[in-house]
């Protein structure tokens, strides 16, 4: 096990900077997440680090070893590299047996008969796949082919795991169960991992930090609660979990962790508690999340949210509750509640603390 | 389970050393100097003689361009040219007739028996032009079979052999299965919705078939024109069978006549005649090139390999099928039959029962010279163990192109298509050169070897084509995940690469022993007392009037290929076309 340090890493191909100048350490036992949309360069990033794609610039080391260093001409080969990588497509080579797949990292290593089928034998029931080493990939479902390719990259003992979008391939009742199992080897195993995927809800629940990624670039680092909590900006607040962003005018400013008026297109006002203190009659775009609002009870909304009046724009039944979406001053929103809108308008309640607040018009969210 | 985890997390080991040079290096470096020597090395010599004064191995000489003035006044050569112009358009039109009207009554109507009579059309294919001619021969020529039966029913037969027109027909029918298997091809993945909606717009079967499929089609057709066209230019055995006798010369037989059989040949002539012959060839494989790509931009528009709708042909069904019949029994059947049947008769005319002349003479005789049974063994030889090392070789070059991080692969790539654009009797004339003036290969020269290395610059293209969309298949990341576990380039190409692409090196190895076993044109240039193969045999035979003989020798090789592509078929279930 060692960490792995990124200091300024930069890939383009051809005119497109995919990876632009990105710092990482990722501490020794660290379960790290590359998330973002496709395209944002965590895959290219990814690459980088097993060696597969030679960068432009930067620094790579891992567990003091340097893997590639732009500077001083360092580039080593990925056989050279001590890294285990999990595909997308798992890449079982088809025409050897389960035991086969997992013995060439071993025969490559040279490592004696006996101790070779112990260790086959331990890595094949770590994933609980010790019955099917006779079988051909093709006689495998997908998640067992997963397993496989977990077990191959485990059997050597890489210094680092990279997995690259590991749950992409599974449809979605066996995706939750494998993230459950991949959540509890992760506990037990404590490498050094990066995990990079677009699924918010593998990164918030597996890692211990996510590195939410946009055009090339870092835009938010920190722990999955924090990332949720307090986006950086509004990318991040749309891209993890769903986000209502309500365009307005600051008309009346206060001090940081004061109450700020703010004025709504259609004149509609409410009061918000900012981290951040914005000026006096600039634009700003405030994003709630849909658990955060809800339909405001009969008499008022008391002290601690505003209340504001919207149309109904569409009602759909989803098991369980309703799906309301609305239209406030212009800007749709969404909430889940209990029961179907009674009437049109409704009237919305807007919590004070809880929203975000950031910079600029509701475009810089888009 | 934690035990085992614990010991499955145990401390890693310490990365491996990087090499100062990676073992990939000196392969693939080696391969490309080694292809690169093989195609120079027949175009070299070539190019440099038609612009000598003198022979080539002669030590004194100087530079000029009096070979091409002097090409340019031998009488005859004008004709030479358009002799060979009109062959090879004539040949097209034939090709390109029959070959698009059978994809689409084999592959696109309810013709009874549609996949039987696409198998026989595609004979041809398998067989030298070679072979074939001297079938044609012994049914259509002047005492063949079918001439001297004609005339007792219907006067005088119409056809002969020995014209522009009659040699255009052997080499149509001969070349039309390639027409057939582009058009085929091309069939089978445009969107059959595309003619649905013209039938349920109320057009008719022949309609739909004339406005809608023909026209579809037309890249394919264009294509495999040109192919088929230079192909028509490069042909060798069927103007020197039937164009010779009757003085029609093409480029070809200028180049043989000259160059070989000349007791004094002129080699400013002939290296300048094949130098005009490689830049014609070179401009058409460019222009097949172009085509390939605007084809492509126009056929992947349908996507999906649905097979469409046949399309009906009611009271025309068994009228068709029976014209269908007739060709395949005039141009494939009756050849072959009949020069199979002349291998086993002394003597085969309509006059005399069969009975009386059925004999396993002519192979007795043919195996009682040493010359002729050498030749079969040479054969034998030369393509199960030449193609062995071509196709290994073949191997190699398809992953240094498309699988490894080798700098110049771009360059590998171009140098191993360019045989593609070299004629068969230029590369037999420019290897001649090659041998003649580079010391110490004296001994290669005499030996069968020479026509290894020939044949596999020749087939080097044939062979990566068969191999290279298999490995294109193969998904980048197997390849990917074993050099991360630490195998490198080499190790990685020979326990994951090579192994998956195994069907495709059989269907490789079978191309090529087919094309080795029946190559003549670049071997007649080649070949000496002692490495005789089955083609050249052919041709030395035929030259002393020996029917039988010739009749025995075609016999072996068809039934020997017949039986290698039945068994690879049967075994490995390997597609040897499209």
């Amino acid at each position: 096990m060692a960490d792995l340090l990124i200091e300024g890493l930069t890939k383009r191909f051809g005119g497109v900077t995919a990876v632009d100048n990105i710092s990482l350490h990722v501490a020794d036992g660290e379960f790290v997440t590359l998330l973002g949309p496709s395209g944002c360069g965590k895959s290219t990033t990814l690459a980088a680090i097993a060696g597969l794609d030679q960068a432009d610039g930067g620094r790579i080391e891992v567990g003091g070893t340097v893997y590639f260093d732009a500077a001083r001409g360092i580039y080593r080969p990925p056989e050279a590299r001590s890294c285990g990588l999990v595909f997308q497509s798992y890449a079982l080579w088809p025409h050897m047996t389960v035991a086969d797949n997992v013995a060439f990292p071993l025969s490559l290593r040279k490592v004696p008969g006996p101790e070779r089928r112990r260790r086959i034998e331990e890595v094949l029931a770590l994933v609980e796949m010790e019955r099917f080493a006779d079988r051909y990939p093709h006689q495998l479902s997908g998640g067992q082919q997963q397993r496989v390719a977990l077990a191959r990259t485990l059997v050597y003992h890489p210094a680092i795991l990279l997995l690259d979008e590991p749950l992409s391939n599974l449809d979605a009742k066996l995706r939750d169960r494998a993230r459950a199992w991949l959540a509890e080897l992760r506990t037990r195993l404590r490498l050094t991992t990066i995990y990079v995927t677009h699924d918010q809800i593998e990164a918030l629940s597996l890692s211990d930090r996510v590195v939410v990624m946009n055009g090339g670039r870092i835009a938010q680092v920190g722990a999955p609660q924090e990332i949720y909590e307090r986006p950086a900006d509004p990318f991040v607040a749309d891209f993890i979990g769903t986000t209502n962003f309500l365009p307005a005018r600051v008309v009346g400013a206060a001090p940081a962790g004061g109450r700020t008026l703010l004025e709504l297109a259609d004149g509609q006002r409410l009061e918000v508690v900012a981290e951040r203190p914005a000026a006096e009659g600039s634009r700003v775009t405030i994003a709630y999340r849909p658990e955060q609002i809800r339909v405001a009870p009969e008499g008022g909304g008391g002290e601690d949210g505003s209340v504001l009046s919207t149309h109904v724009t569409s009602r759909s039944y989803i098991g369980g509750n309703w799906q309301i979406g609305l239209d406030l001053a212009g800007s749709p929103m969404r909430l889940e509640a209990r029961q179907a809108p009674a009437g049109d308008p409704l009237r919305l309640w807007l919590p004070h603390s809880g929203g975000i607040l950031f910079q600029g018009g509701a475009d810089a969210a888009a | 389970m934690d035990a085992i985890a614990a010991r499955v997390e145990a401390a890693p080991a310490a990365p491996p050393a990087v090499p100062r040079i990676p073992r990939a290096v000196p392969i693939q470096y080696g391969t490309a100097l080694l292809v690169l020597v093989l195609v120079a090395a027949p175009l070299l010599p070539v190019l440099l003689q038609s612009l000598l004064d003198g022979a080539l191995y002669e030590h004194e000489y100087t530079l000029t361009l009096a070979n091409f003035a002097r090409l340019a006044r031998t009488e005859g050569f004008g004709q030479v040219l358009l002799n060979t112009a009109l062959l090879a358009g004539m040949t097209t039109v034939v090709a390109q007739v029959a070959g698009t009207v059978a994809a689409i009554l084999f592959g696109r109507t309810d013709l009874p028996m549609a996949r039987v009579l696409g198998e026989f059309f595609l004979w041809p294919l398998y067989l030298s032009a070679l072979v074939l001619s001297f079938g044609w021969y012994a049914v259509y020529g002047p005492s063949g079979y079918l001439t001297l039966l004609w005339p007792s029913v219907l006067g005088e037969a119409p056809w002969n052999l020995y014209s522009l027109a009659g040699m255009a027909m052997v080499a149509g029918v001969s070349q039309a299965p390639l027409a057939y298997i582009y058009c085929l091809s091309s069939a089978t993945i445009t969107d059959p919705s595309l003619e649905e909606a013209a039938r349920v717009s109320g057009a008719g079967t022949f309609r739909t078939l004339w406005r809608i499929t023909l026209p579809l089609m037309m890249p394919a057709i264009a294509y495999s024109a040109v192919l088929n066209f230079t192909i028509g230019l490069e042909l060798l055995s069927i103007p020197l069978i039937f164009g010779d006798p009757a003085g029609i010369t093409v480029l070809t037989t200028f180049l043989f006549n000259n160059g070989v059989s000349s007791p004094r040949p002129d080699h400013g002539l002939v290296a300048t005649a094949a130098a005009l012959m490689l830049l014609i060839v070179c401009f058409l494989v460019w222009l097949q090139g172009r085509m390939l790509g605007n084809t492509r931009r126009f056929i992947t528009l349908g996507g999906k390999a649905t097979r469409p709708r046949a399309f009906r042909l009611g009271a025309l069904r068994w009228p068709l099928f029976t014209l269908a019949v007739l060709y395949i029994l005039a141009t494939v059947i009756a050849p072959i039959g009949t020069l199979v049947l002349r291998a086993f008769t002394s003597f085969l005319s309509p006059m005399i029962p069969l009975g009386e002349v059925l004999t396993t003479g002519n192979f007795a005789t043919l195996f009682d010279y040493p010359v002729y049974s050498r030749a079969v063994w040479n054969s034998f030889v030369v393509s199960l163990l030449g193609g062995a090392l071509a196709t290994a070789l073949i191997g190699l070059i398809a992953i240094i192109v498309h699988r490894s991080e080798f700098r110049f692969r771009g360059a590998l790539h171009y140098l191993a298509l360019f045989p593609r654009a070299v004629p068969g009797v230029v590369a037999g004339i420019g290897f001649f050169y090659a041998f003649a003036l580079l010391p110490g290969l004296g001994g290669l020269r005499n030996s069968i070897w020479i026509l290894v290395i020939a044949f596999t610059m020749r087939f080097i293209p044939a062979g990566l084509g068969a191999v290279a969309p298999m490995l294109l298949q193969v998904s980048p990341d197997l390849d990917r995940a074993a050099r991360v576990q630490g195998a490198d380039w080499w190790t990685t190409s020979r326990r994951i690469v090579l192994p998956l692409m195994r069907p495709a090196l059989v269907g490789c190895y079978t191309i090529l022993f087919v094309s080795f076993f029946k190559e003549y044109s670049t071997a007649i240039f080649l070949f000496a007392p002692g490495s005789e193969v089955i083609g050249t045999a052919l041709l030395q035979l035929w030259v002393q009037g020996e029917a039988g003989l010739v009749a025995a020798l075609a016999t072996i090789q068809v039934v020997t290929i017949a039986v290698c592509i039945a068994a690879v078929r049967g075994i490995f279930g390997v597609k040897l076309h499209g």
